[in-house]
């Protein structure tokens, strides 16, 4: 899992790009992961274009990162789903709690333009 | 007039990719199997002998279909070549047709007819050029017309489309669906138009249903549910507390889990396919999306032939520790009716830790009302769970699943581990589980 920081109009921005499959097997990985890139930032993006498959587990971790990131009035995106994955998020009606962008630059642009989104408030 | 209804393997090898558990020829078309909309349409037009002509397997088929007596008619079954073109078919089904007037159906295509219509017609007709033809297949009438219908009466309008790929078939299950019992003879039944539903459904109080829907045999539809509008449901489905299914077929055996949304897609047991892109998706989570298996007499008979063994077996090493402890028990009042007694007292510790506050419930293992491992028959009974009454995913039991995987039993994720236990098990696993629960409350308590 790849991490680098952006900055952009002053809001630094973390993205990380999820590879693979994101299961039970490994998804304590990015939870403990995850847990120290918001220590940096609370403004991820996630890319997922390299994301092949995602079970209930790594949805759920997802989630969980998402929930830390609001308690520290910041917010995850998503980029990049796959029709596969996106319909993981679709079935389970995750899709509704994040902001969804075709590629991870617009992903973090959207964090210039609100830095705070609406679901966050 | 009779009908030949020929069917060649390359034109359905998508159904095989796409929905590899059915047989191309009873993939269900708002639940009905497709090859009886072809026998609907040829006795439409008044055929009383229908061959049909595979390359393919036909065991199946004829399983279901049997001698055709269910719709009067005879119905009978031969091999095509893949190579047979249309005279070729006529040549080597010479004796069946005995040189009368017969349509040739080719093509997996779907006939859109109307039954309020009369198709008698097509006997009359003077044409050796097909009547309906689309990039699949044609419909084709041979041999000498027959003579004494009514000669002069227009011929009602039907057309064939191909049933090429999962697209198509979700169009026309739709269009089906719209169009409903007005147009054709559809399984179910219903005090309101467009909406059907089968035998043996159970719709909670607390579920919505929003036409048109078409809901097929055995079908638990669990509270909270919104189903429709335009939705298919299979036969032998289980909708889970919570889900809403819209614009969506849900095919024969699947299982949907709770507080999931399916909006135009179809689920076939654990793959969920996006019509529009053909994307299809293997859901790995059984909690989520699960194929039910259609269990087999035989098998249910092994299982509770062996589970009964196993009970036998664990009622002969506790009996004599019952009969010491029972009536100090029952003295002291810690032995209740509900065979789920106090852990009190040294007594009450050991019973518990050696399981014998189970031993009421293995004699009904014995006479095949309880499993010995299954879902947790306490928690279900006191309604703590919302499990469906029966089948696959939930089977009452002397010792649960949960037990033996040590997850607390009346816990939300204990009901995900007996679930896919339940789905997962075999007899032989069974017996393992069954030692495992035992040690777990022998070292551990309940």
């Amino acid at each position: 899992m790849a991490f680098r920081l952006d900055t952009l109009n002053g809001i630094t921005v973390g993205i990380a790009e999820l590879n693979g499959r994101l299961v039970a097997e490994n998804s304590t990985i990015l939870q403990k992961t995850c847990s120290d890139w918001q220590q940096k930032t609370p403004f991820l993006v996630f890319d997922c274009s390299n994301l092949d498959f995602i079970d209930s587990s790594g949805l759920g971790t997802i989630v969980g990162c998402l929930r830390k990131a609001l308690e520290k009035n910041g917010d995850i995106k998503l980029a990049g789903l796959n029709a596969k994955v996106a319909m993981v998020f679709e079935l389970t009606k995750a899709k509704k709690l994040f902001s969804i962008f075709s590629n991870a630059g617009e992903a973090a642009a959207s964090f210039a333009a609100s830095p705070v989104s609406s679901k966050t408030q | 007039m009779k009908t030949l209804i020929a069917i060649k393997e390359q034109y359905h090898t998508w159904v095989h990719e796409a929905f590899p558990a059915m047989h191309p020829l009873l993939l269900p078309l708002c639940n009905k199997p497709f090859i009886e909309y072809l026998i609907d349409f040829a006795i439409l037009a008044g055929s009383r002998e229908v061959r049909l002509l595979s390359d393919g397997q036909l065991t199946e088929v004829e399983e279901h279909c049997g001698t055709g007596s269910r719709w009067g008619i005879e119905l009978s079954y031969a091999n095509l070549h893949p190579a047979d073109d249309q005279q070729q078919l006529l040549d080597k089904n010479r004796k069946f047709c005995g040189g009368g007037r017969t349509m040739i159906l080719t093509g997996y295509n779907f006939i859109s007819y109307n039954k309020q219509k009369s198709y008698l017609d097509l006997a009359t007709i003077a044409t050796d050029t097909p009547i309906a033809s689309c990039p699949g297949g044609t419909i084709t009438l041979k041999g000498p017309p027959e003579s004494g219908a009514s000669e002069k009466s227009p011929l009602a309008p039907f057309s064939i489309t191909p049933l090429d790929s999962v697209q198509s078939y979700f169009r026309i299950s739709m269009e089906t669906l719209q169009t409903g019992s007005s147009r054709y003879v559809l399984p179910g039944y219903g005090s309101e138009p467009d909406c059907s539903i089968g035998k043996n459904v159970i719709i909670s109080k607390t579920a919505q249903i929003r036409k048109p829907v078409s809901i097929g045999d055995n079908v638990q539809i669990l509270p909270k549910t919104i189903i429709g509008p335009s939705a298919i449901i299979g036969s032998n489905v289980v909708i889970d507390n919570g889900c809403s299914v819209s614009g969506s077929i849900i095919i024969d055996n699947t299982y949907i889990g709770e507080n999931l949304e399916i909006d135009m897609r179809i689920a076939a047991g654990n793959t969920l396919i996006d019509p529009t892109s053909g994307v299809s998706l293997t859901m790995e989570d059984p909690h989520l999306l699960v194929g039910i298996k259609t269990w087999a007499t035989t098998a249910i008979l092994k299982r509770k032939t062996i589970h009964a063994l196993a009970a036998t077996i664990l009622l002969v090493l506790q009996f004599i520790p019952f009969i010491l402890l029972f009536p100090l028990l029952k003295l002291q009042g810690k032995w209740k009716d509900d065979p789920y007694m106090q852990e009190t007292g040294l007594a009450g510790a050991l019973a518990v830790a050696i399981s014998l506050d189970r031993f009421p419930l293995l004699l009904k293992v014995i006479t095949g009302k309880l499993d010995i491992i299954g879902s947790s028959s306490r928690s279900t009974c006191a309604g703590k769970h919302s499990y469906p009454d029966s089948g696959p995913l939930s089977r009452l039991a002397v010792f649960s699943y949960a037990e033996a995987e040590d997850w607390p039993v009346n816990g939300s994720d204990a009901a995900i581990v007996e679930r896919f236990h339940a789905v997962h098990s075999t007899p032989i696993k069974d017996i393992g589980m069954t030692i495992k629960a035992l040690i777990n409350r022998l070292t551990k308590g309940r």
